[in-house]
């Protein structure tokens, strides 16, 4: 027998020889594999998002392309990016499947913070709606998990198990306080502040045109977390187990709640509250092979992006001339393909 | 077979310990004055009444909770006083429960634990080693499963080899065998005893007397009412010790060095 830093040569020879082969030559094709077939398939719909307008499909003149078509097109694959990223930190710190921005309640906190900036700060303040968006967005997260680490036992496996449901019902409390809070701020605004908030409740796109901060945004929080996913993976194996492997738990949490909130709040900011998302996109990403989070953070931001992206395209293009606020279609799109994914992988 | 350079022992003490239930300061007392030195190539185990201490008592051995009182020292220092990145390549501690809430495979499980004591390996020298300890605990075949569609005893064994493989000579183990059948206990009870031949240090909670007996150097029993009695497994797995600390009548029965414990579940004393 030998100690695990030993040469593992002679491996072979006691493991046999079945058990040798199978992943050894498996990752690196998938991960090219999976590299070709998102970044094609980002392409795809950024081609199908510049070439569709409410008026019909065709190549735009140049002002539209360039005014309207591609900030639009990148604002919404930046927003997309930001929530899967987001929501693909939340699933790892949290231990849970189902973590989610919007379900944990940091997009309803990242809404009550930017509107209540556009109420409180002089119309016209430059940058009041994304300030008030990432504040609320940090906030509120910093609250989901203030208040559920008690019930998560400091992260010893004393009350590990049910303190991830904690996490995920305090969070759902959170967000239903944020909405009433928002109901609260709407039954408070003039007429002339109504229209805009409601347009930009809805989760909508539509005159998103402001692009470069949430991929700022986006660009800052893949950094800040990826050079410690190797640690967010194994926390989310247990708080008490990546500590004995030297892990510095508690800054790693606020490390991914800065990194989830900043991404979360710069989505809603761009585009109001749009849910699903950060809850298929590294799903999607786990079930193409991906799993290990150096692979699972960066992807899930490329498919997040692409999948709003052609949410959006549908969304304008669907009954146009009308439009459709792009939550509906990430809903209606997101919902079968979720359950598509998992039921194939059950049996 | 040589040990590596960085397989660096240490003894592990335990001074003037007291533990309350939770680390918490108002929890139930666990133990109170554990005074006692666990040397490098002894296998421990730790036997007492459920809610006892024993899981606790090893959270604190691994640094994860503080003691009430008095301190743990692993070589020469504090175990509070240890880096993080230190103490894990110095100890290892394989929990009770395990949380999969990803799909993963059971050889990245085990690899995670070898990269994070030494991030130097390249990805193809972790799974090496991984499958390597795959192999030790009989679950090579298992190493492209997810592990969360592995029974109770094949995510054990996938536990244990991950706990193994993270090279540190000091193994903490809580109950380690729960889920295990015969054959895998015996396996284990090697793997245990080659690891202590190699100046590798066990300490394991364990609930079956017979199988604790087999697998030990040492044994610390605790009663669940702040007492523990440790030593020499000869010393302290006695009928009327154990007896005592669960609150049964228990029979031993000899067989050369051998003891077969067995308690009378059917009469209370």
């Amino acid at each position: 027998m030998t100690f695990a830093s030993s040469s593992p040569v002679h491996d072979k020879a006691e493991v046999g020889p079945e058990a040798e082969q199978p992943s050894v030559n498996l990752v690196a094709p998938s991960l090219a594999l999976a590299t070709t077939l998102s970044v094609s398939f980002v392409l795809g719909v950024f081609a199908l998002g510049l070439l569709s307008g409410s008026s019909g499909w065709g190549v735009p003149g140049h002002d539209i392309l360039w005014k309207i078509r591609v900030p639009r097109v990148l604002a919404a694959f930046g927003t997309g990016a930001a929530l899967a990223l987001a929501g693909a930190i939340i699933q790892l710190v949290t231990r849970n499947p189902l973590g989610d921005p919007h379900v944990l309640g940091v997009t309803g906190g990242a809404s009550v913070g930017a509107l209540l900036f556009i109420l409180l700060l002089p119309a016209g303040s430059y940058w009041t709606l994304e300030l008030g968006a990432m504040l609320g967005a940090l906030a509120s997260m910093t609250l989901v998990f203030a208040l559920a680490w008690r019930s998560m036992g400091q992260g010893l496996p004393l009350g590990g198990q049910s303190g991830t449901a904690t996490v995920l019902l305090v969070g759902v409390m959170v967000g239903t306080a944020c909405g009433a809070a928002v109901s609260f701020i709407l039954a408070l605004a003039s007429d002339a502040q109504l229209r805009p908030i409601v347009f930009w409740i809805l989760g909508d796109l539509n005159g998103a045109t402001l692009w470069s901060p949430v991929w700022v945004v986006v660009a800052f929080a893949l950094l800040l977390a990826w050079p410690k996913a190797r640690e967010l993976d194994w926390l989310a194996r247990g708080d008490a187990w990546a500590w004995t492997l030297g892990v510095p738990v508690a800054r790693r949490r606020r490390l991914a709640i800065l990194a989830a909130g900043l991404a979360t709040g710069a989505a809603v900011a761009t585009a109001g509250s749009i849910g699903f998302v950060g809850l298929v996109a590294p799903h999607a990403v786990r079930l193409l092979g991906l799993r290990s989070a150096r692979q699972l953070l960066p992807f899930s931001a490329l498919l997040g992006g692409g999948f709003l992206v052609l949410a959006d395209t549908v969304a304008r293009t669907l009954i146009s001339p009308g439009q459709l606020p792009v939550g509906v279609v990430s809903a209606a799109v997101g919902v079968p393909f979720f359950l598509f994914l998992m039921l194939r992988r059950r049996t | 077979m040589t040990a590596p350079v960085r397989w660096q022992t240490h003894a592990l003490r335990l001074d003037q310990l007291a533990l309350r239930a939770g680390g918490r300061a108002q929890g139930r007392l666990l133990c109170e004055v554990l005074d006692l030195r666990i040397a490098p190539g002894e296998r421990w185990v730790i036997l007492g009444p459920n809610g006892a201490g024993k899981s606790t008592l090893l959270m604190a051995l691994a640094g994860l909770l503080s003691p009430a009182a008095g301190r743990v020292v692993l070589g020469d220092r504090v175990l509070s006083g240890w880096r993080g990145q230190d103490l894990a390549c110095a100890r290892a501690w394989c929990p009770q429960f395990w949380m999969d809430p990803f799909p993963v495979t059971a050889w990245e499980t085990v690899a995670s634990a070898v990269l994070a004591t030494d991030a130097r390996h390249d990805a193809a020298t972790a799974r090496g080693i991984a499958r390597h300890w795959l192999g030790q605990l009989d679950a090579a075949h298992l190493a492209e499963r997810d592990v969360r569609l592995l029974s109770g005893g094949e995510r054990q064994r996938v536990a244990l080899a991950t706990t193994f493989a993270q090279g540190a000579p000091l193994i903490l183990l809580d109950e380690p065998t729960s889920h295990l059948d015969w054959p895998h206990q015996g396996l284990l009870r090697d793997v245990l005893h080659r690891w202590s031949a190699q100046q590798g240090t066990i300490v394991a909670a364990v609930h079956d007397v017979n199988l604790a007996w087999l697998l030990a150097t040492h044994a610390l029993l605790m009663d669940g009412k702040a007492n523990a009695t440790y030593g020499p497994r000869e010393q302290v797995l006695t009928a009327e010790a154990i007896g005592s600390a669960y609150g049964l009548s228990v029979g031993v029965f000899l067989d050369g060095d051998s003891r077969w414990f067995r308690a009378n579940l059917e009469r209370q004393p």
